[in-house]
């Protein structure tokens, strides 16, 4: 049900992903978030196409991390902002953080590859039903995700709608 | 360094000047890495300023294609100390320039399709330059062509955009054109008329043409061994 994946650039560590919809305590979850109790990050999954979308937006947060040049002050809010096709931070984590009323969450944790504690941690906290990652894209806003990332129509001529994205997430910063 | 020690086990495709480019995979993906490395010949503060400015235009200049619906390579990943750029490898793909050449080789019934190809060429340098992008190295081997999943007409798809910068005068497109002109009628001999059909597609498909095509006139007239008298 959830996706455990390697990095390329970071071969010990793991990026868990854990999809869940019904959920009923999303407020309490965005509560704990902000407090720092939770080792994880909670995502708005309406704006996400596909786990690559995570993967590229945690793989670019550990690297900074490496390197200290974090635009955000925890790695997990770093893979948040990642995601978003702006420089400014509040706005990415408004849109790509879960709010109150939010009726579904990804849950994104990285850790050592002996680590799977952690995913089981986070998934009893959260109340509702786990579902499959890679139903992901059931749960998708199609048309919210190209309005926020300003995807044209002649674009989609050259690629998916996740090529026109991920595209943006890594070349946000010069832009 | 991470990137690095990606490196050292990734696939070495080449080697030029600027950069080395390499094969591997990338969260899942066949990536190609496109890494510029320090030039010692430079003085160290002029050789980072440089390469940042080159790695930051090669990405702007992408994505500014990709929204104009030219395609170009997805960028996945862009590590900004160590000047790499990780992009989408365009499978099953060959460059116009193979294409061009074999196409030649095997007699003249490929004409029509090559007139096709030309056309297209001169359509989609049309929309870039209407997007005030210069790609800077137009070759026929910079330009790929990637079969259609669904079995239709093939993709056109630039790349190697390392010496692209965004402009809107008409003279650094015409120099864009001719530096494709010289490149495509060395490459591939006999081929003016190929060549005007390209140019004619162009002319046809961009709506502010006429000043470029007049200053590739000029510089034609420029060039090197050409007489600089009034």
């Amino acid at each position: 049900m959830h996706l455990t994946q390697e990095i390329e650039l970071f071969p010990d560590h793991r990026v868990s992903q854990m999809l869940f919809r019904d959920v009923r305590n999303a407020a309490e979850l965005k509560q704990n978030a902000v407090e720092g109790k939770i080792n994880g990050a909670l995502i708005n999954p309406t704006m996400l196409v596909s786990p690559f979308q995570v993967l590229v937006a945690a793989s670019k947060a550990l690297h900074l991390q490496k390197i200290g040049k974090m635009k955000t002050r925890t790695l997990y809010s770093e893979i948040i902002f990642n995601l978003s096709p702006t420089n400014n931070i509040s706005e990415a984590f408004r849109r790509f953080g879960i709010s109150d009323a939010d009726d579904s969450v990804m849950v994104v944790v990285v850790h050592n590859k002996d680590e799977p504690q952690f995913v089981t941690e986070i998934t009893s906290r959260v109340d509702g039903r786990q579902i499959p990652v890679e139903d992901v894209s059931s749960l998708s806003d199609s048309a919210k995700i190209k309005k926020l990332y300003k995807v044209t129509p002649q674009e989609e001529k050259c690629g998916s709608l996740l090529d026109a994205v991920v595209c943006r997430m890594a070349t946000k910063d010069v832009m | 360094m991470a990137v690095s020690e990606l490196l050292g086990k990734a696939e070495l495709l080449k080697q030029g000047a600027e950069a080395r480019v390499y094969r591997t995979q990338f969260l899942g993906k066949p990536t190609i890495v496109k890494e510029r490395f320090p030039k010692r010949y430079r003085h160290p503060v002029l050789d980072e300023k440089l390469t940042q400015r080159r790695t930051v235009q090669e990405v702007r200049s992408i994505l500014r294609c990709r929204r104009a619906g030219i395609c170009a390579p997805v960028v996945y990943f862009v590590d900004y100390t160590s000047h790499c750029i990780f992009l989408e490898e365009i499978l099953s793909s060959s460059t116009v320039r193979d294409h061009i050449t074999s196409a030649q080789q095997s007699g003249s019934c490929e004409e029509a399709e090559l007139q096709r190809l030309a056309e297209r060429i001169g359509q989609i340098l049309a929309q870039m330059h209407d997007e005030d992008v210069i790609h800077g190295d137009l070759t026929t081997s910079n330009m790929l062509l990637r079969s259609s999943p669904e079995g239709g007409e093939s993709n056109l798809v630039l790349i190697d955009f390392g010496l692209s910068y965004i402009s809107a005068l008409p003279e650094d497109k015409g120099v864009d054109l001719y530096v494709l002109e010289k490149a495509f009628l060395s490459t591939h001999p006999n081929t003016e008329p190929l060549f005007e059909k390209l140019l004619n597609s162009y002319t046809v498909s961009s709506k502010k043409s006429s000043a470029v095509i007049k200053k590739l006139d000029e510089v034609r007239l420029r060039g090197r061994k050409r007489s600089m008298v009034g």
